[in-house]
């Protein structure tokens, strides 16, 4: 293993345990920690054999490991961006419940001023 | 007072002690007194739902005699007329009215609004500026909404002249199934929908709709409608 691998594969067990921590402690629901950890396995193995990425590719009908990698990272940035999207909209309407419970609870009844109102034109 | 206490029946003056007349508005200081003052005099129910205005709005609506709901963020029309009917249905409005903040809408419309309701006709009057007073309205105006009354009938299969005039009428009934979701302008379209799902009856009724310099400088931009347009389509598929 080159230096870079070494890092790297360092880098991802820290990742790993991280995640399996935060999962243990309720801080990350166990469907999002299973996803994460494996998308750190995928990793582990294309840098400790990044002939897997070829190997599979070729299963797939995809000529080079490098398309594979795009491909597949392609796919999951949008669903990342859906899925923060659909966050940000949920989170979106209930600021909005949110400020109108308040607003009703806080209801202001009306305050005519002294002054006695101009008899109206109509 | 208006045409609707003139034939004073006890059935019309119950129907304006019933209704609740709901402004959103957001930055309307120099306008809202005027418009609730003048309503108070006939509709002693107002209640404007100030929207995170940063100007003197909530003042000008609460000294005018309206009760002022008061959004602490801006949250969009939509999310203020969703706010001022709910409160109005905890209050037992039997009529809720939809009223524009910046001076554009008339009191004079309303008994032509809430007639239809008040004798078991319909249960939604929508406002329509083009059924009678056409000529009145500016060109480009003119142009952008009948472009929105053609994307209302290709996404709702509704047939207006009018898609997008913010003065209607509901009864208590109708008021109850609406569930304003879209915070910002596309809940015309949205309620729109809403209307034709619950299968109650509506109608279009001719009101007069008055431009001034104001309204004009301060109301949507056509550019706008993109915007808005979008906001909707995205809103039929997230849910
Ligand atoms: N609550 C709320 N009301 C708004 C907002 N923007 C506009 N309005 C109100 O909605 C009404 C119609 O808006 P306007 O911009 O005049 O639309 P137009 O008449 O269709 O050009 C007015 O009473 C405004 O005060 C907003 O962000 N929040
Ligand atoms: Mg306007």
């Amino acid at each position: 293993m080159n230096l870079f691998q070494i890092l790297a594969v360092a880098a991802v067990l820290l990742l790993s345990t991280w995640t399996v921590r935060t999962a243990f402690r309720g801080q990350m629901r166990k469907r999002i920690a299973l996803f994460w950890l494996l998308v750190w396995l995928g990793s582990g193995t294309t840098i400790v054999w990044p002939r897997a990425t070829v190997v599979v590719a070729n299963r797939l009908g995809i000529g080079r490991g490098a398309d594979l990698v795009l491909y597949v990272s392609v796919v999951v940035t949008m669903a990342g961006f859906f899925y923060v999207y659909t966050r940000f909209r949920r989170m979106d309407t209930q600021l909005t419940q949110l400020v109108r419970a308040l607003a009703i609870q806080n209801a202001r009844k009306p305050e005519p001023s002294d002054t006695p109102k101009q008899p109206s034109a109509h | 007072m208006t045409q609707l206490l003139e034939n004073t029946t006890e059935f019309a003056s119950s129907a304006v002690r019933g209704t609740w007349v709901v402004i959103a508005a957001y930055n309307e200081g120099e306008a809202i007194g005027g418009v609730v003052s003048d309503l108070v005099d006939d509709y002693p129910n107002v209640v404007v739902v100030d929207d995170g205005s940063g100007d003197d709005t909530a003042d000008a609506a609460a000294g005018a005699g309206a009760v002022v709901l008061r959004h602490v963020i801006n949250r969009g029309q939509g999310a203020a007329l969703q706010t001022g009917i709910t409160y109005a249905l905890t209050r037992g409005a039997a009529y809720i009215v939809t009223f524009d903040a910046d001076g554009q809408h008339q009191k004079s419309d309303l008994p032509a609004l809430i007639g239809p309701l008040a004798r078991g006709e319909v249960d939604i009057c929508l406002g329509s500026r083009f059924l009678e007073h056409a000529g009145s309205v500016p060109l480009a105006r003119r142009l952008l909404l009948s472009l929105a009354v053609l994307f209302t009938r290709l996404t709702s299969g509704v047939r207006l002249t009018d898609a997008h005039n913010g003065l209607r009428a509901f009864s208590r009934r109708a008021a109850a199934r609406i569930d304003i979701r879209l915070d910002r302008m596309a809940h015309a379209s949205e309620l729109i929908d809403q209307i034709r799902q619950s299968g109650l009856p509506y109608r279009e009724i001719p009101v007069h709709i008055r431009y001034t310099d104001y309204s004009l400088a301060k109301g949507q931009r056509g550019s706008a409608a993109f915007r808005v347009a979008l906001d909707y389509l995205i809103g039929r598929v997230m849910r």
